[in-house]
């Protein structure tokens, strides 16, 4: 007992656990059980895709409070890196994803590193600069993207069904990588930098090498989300990958979801997927503008978005258990 | 040199527009302390406004520019009153306020979607063509009189913020907003024109630019970049160093014409943007910027 106890970290609660497990298990199954149209079930990939991508934002938008509006550059440059390497056949897909998503760390980290030590508004508008700055290099740079016509994948057949599975593993990864970041020292060190940098640092918090850590794990986990949404669509071009638009994407999911909660994030990118589904079929004209609207809502009355909704509901029925 | 000179006059020229557009992100953020995300909404919306007023109501965009001025101020205000006032203050605002004015510029560019779809617009007049020939160089009539206007209101914003008692409770509000509600200054009420002129100055530079560019829903993502680039380097509060900031900026990206290829000259403001806040964050005059 005490030897399995060594083995579980302190703030790994065992309920906690069971259903994460327990989960992943239903969704494995579900394709099987379900037999799911092809288009839902793509649908569904897409969106453990950008769950995944959400979670990953969060670690330094929300964790380190670092709102970063330029995400799309590090989604661009794995999902680019992958392109190019499963051009080539030589590798098997998933090693495409891994190197693109170290590229895409390595990018982060290139611009990171210096950005960082900005905080607020300031590392905000800097990432807007890096994002828009990339985007353009990436569509004029015809050689390595292909330009405005963009880049065609080899085409695996099987393999748009296989990515279910791989994307489903994927984002319980970088769920278990959120609530370990989140519960580790590291992680309490982004809180308090969060909540103020000079004290942090003056309690012998790491500010530099913590920030540089997350913001490298959260653009690789980008970048790996790129290059699988590279394999699923077999083409990508630089306004979709690269695109403020995209940028946008992560910060709604997460805003939407509860910015700096630990699964808020994936909860936003689940609404975020389904409105976008439903709202471009019936309202195309309307949908950036109810994005808008909801990130005003959000923020004015409930800054944890659904997850504080969620607390919330759970407060009340607690303090009602209590009074009866 | 020919050709210098006549990229040193052009790059002269923008910087008038590119002050006055920098001027009014500047004014909120020195005096609120909040990142007005939708100056590019605002933008776009004074773009827009003045192509509408001209294209349907015959109105040529110079002589339209109060009434933008005008619309522009009020829904500054509508959206200072609604919105932002609810926020809270002090470091715990930086993010939030910027999710909620990015929100409302998400807003005003469905909007402008919605209503005059994603087509390219620009606002041509008879004379948008027109030059005078000046030191030997062609310059079109219509930079010369952008810039004109431009450095009329950089001066009427001076003269305001330095020689009236609105001028000075603004400052006196940048400064400690606490003290001035004690000294009995309506601190809200000067929050409120701050940000109302702010916007105003943002669809000014809008209606502007539209009669020399084009524009669509999206436009103003980058003239908010180019803006904040303005202020850090220019420092808050000063009208002299916004306009020597606006001409270094200016002088980059048309000289960036002479050693980069064409396409790439677009991504000289945003290398500048990143740039400047990592190696000059404190700006060129000692203004300090960074809290």
């Amino acid at each position: 007992m005490s030897a399995l106890r060594r083995l579980r970290p302190d703030w790994l609660s065992p309920s906690a656990a069971a259903a994460f497990l327990v989960t992943i298990g239903l969704l494995h199954a579900l394709p099987h059980v379900f037999q799911l149209s092809p288009y839902d079930h793509n649908q569904i990939t897409l969106a453990f895709i950008f769950l995944a991508a959400a979670l990953a934002w969060n670690w330094i938008g929300g964790f380190a409070g670092q709102v970063s509006f330029g995400h799309a550059a590090m989604f661009g440059v794995g999902g680019f890196v992958a392109a190019r390497i499963a051009q080539a056949q030589l590798v098997p897909f998933w090693l495409t994803w891994l190197v693109g998503g170290v590229a895409a760390g390595a990018y982060g980290l290139a611009w990171g590193h210096p950005t960082l030590r900005l905080r607020g508004p300031y590392f905000s508008i800097a990432t807007i600069g890096v994002g828009e700055a990339t985007r353009l290099v990436a569509t004029y740079w015809q050689g390595f993207t292909g330009g405005a016509s963009g880049l065609a994948l080899p085409i695996d057949a099987g393999l748009k069904h296989a990515l279910y599975w791989y994307a489903l593993y994927f984002l319980a990864l970088v769920a278990i990588g959120s609530y370990a970041i989140r519960n580790s020292r590291v992680g309490l060190g982004l809180m308090s930098i969060k909540s103020d940098v000079e004290a942090a640092a003056d309690v012998g918090v790491p500010v530099v090498f913590s920030q540089d850590l997350v913001l490298f794990l959260s653009s690789a986990v980008v970048g790996v989300a790129g290059g699988i949404y590279a394999s699923y669509f077999s083409f990508i071009e630089p306004t979709d990958m690269f695109g403020f638009d995209r940028s946008i994407s992560f910060v709604l999911m997460a805003v939407i979801g509860g910015v700096g909660t630990v699964f808020g994030p994936a909860l936003g990118a689940v609404v975020f997927v389904l409105l976008r589904l439903y709202l471009i079929a019936t309202y195309p004209h309307l949908y950036l503008g109810l994005y808008g609207a909801l990130l005003v809502l959000v923020v004015l009355f409930e800054p944890l978005g659904i997850s504080g909704l969620i607390f919330r509901v759970a407060r009340r029925l607690r303090a009602q258990r209590s009074a009866t | 040199m020919a050709r210098g000179l006549e990229l040193l006059l052009s790059a002269i020229l923008l910087a008038g527009l590119y002050a006055t557009m920098a001027y009014g992100l500047g004014l909120i953020f020195g005096v609120l302390r909040i990142v007005n995300l939708n100056h590019g909404g605002m933008i776009m919306a004074g773009a827009y406004l003045g192509w509408w007023f001209h294209e349907h109501a015959k109105i040529d965009p110079y002589l339209s520019l109060p009434m933008v001025a005008a619309f522009s101020f009020g829904v500054g205000v509508i959206i200072y009153r609604g919105l932002v006032r609810h926020l809270p203050r002090g470091a715990a605002g930086g993010a939030q306020s910027l999710l909620l004015l990015f929100g409302v510029w998400l807003v005003l560019r469905n909007a402008a979607y919605f209503w005059f779809t994603g087509n390219e617009q620009v606002i041509r007049t008879e004379y948008s063509t027109t030059a005078v020939v000046i030191l030997g160089s062609a310059l079109s009539v219509n930079r010369l009189i952008v810039f004109a206007i431009a450095a009329l209101l950089l001066v009427g914003l001076h003269l305001l913020l330095t020689r009236t008692y609105f001028g000075k409770a603004v400052r006196a509000v940048a400064q400690n907003a606490d003290s001035c509600t004690l000294a009995g200054v309506h601190v809200e009420g000067i929050y409120t024109l701050t940000f109302g002129i702010g916007s105003a100055l943002a669809g000014i530079a809008g209606l502007l630019l539209g009669t020399l560019f084009t524009f669509n829903p999206s436009f103003g993502g980058a003239e908010l970049l180019k803006s904040f680039v303005i202020v850090v380097l220019g420092g808050l509060g000063s009208v002299p160093g916004t306009a020597i900031a606006a001409l270094i900026l200016a002088m980059v990206e048309v000289f960036a014409i002479l050693v980069l290829p064409a396409y790439l000259t677009g991504a000289v403001g945003f290398v500048l943007l990143v740039l400047v806040l990592i190696f000059r964050p404190g700006g060129l005059f000692g203004h300090r910027v960074l809290g």
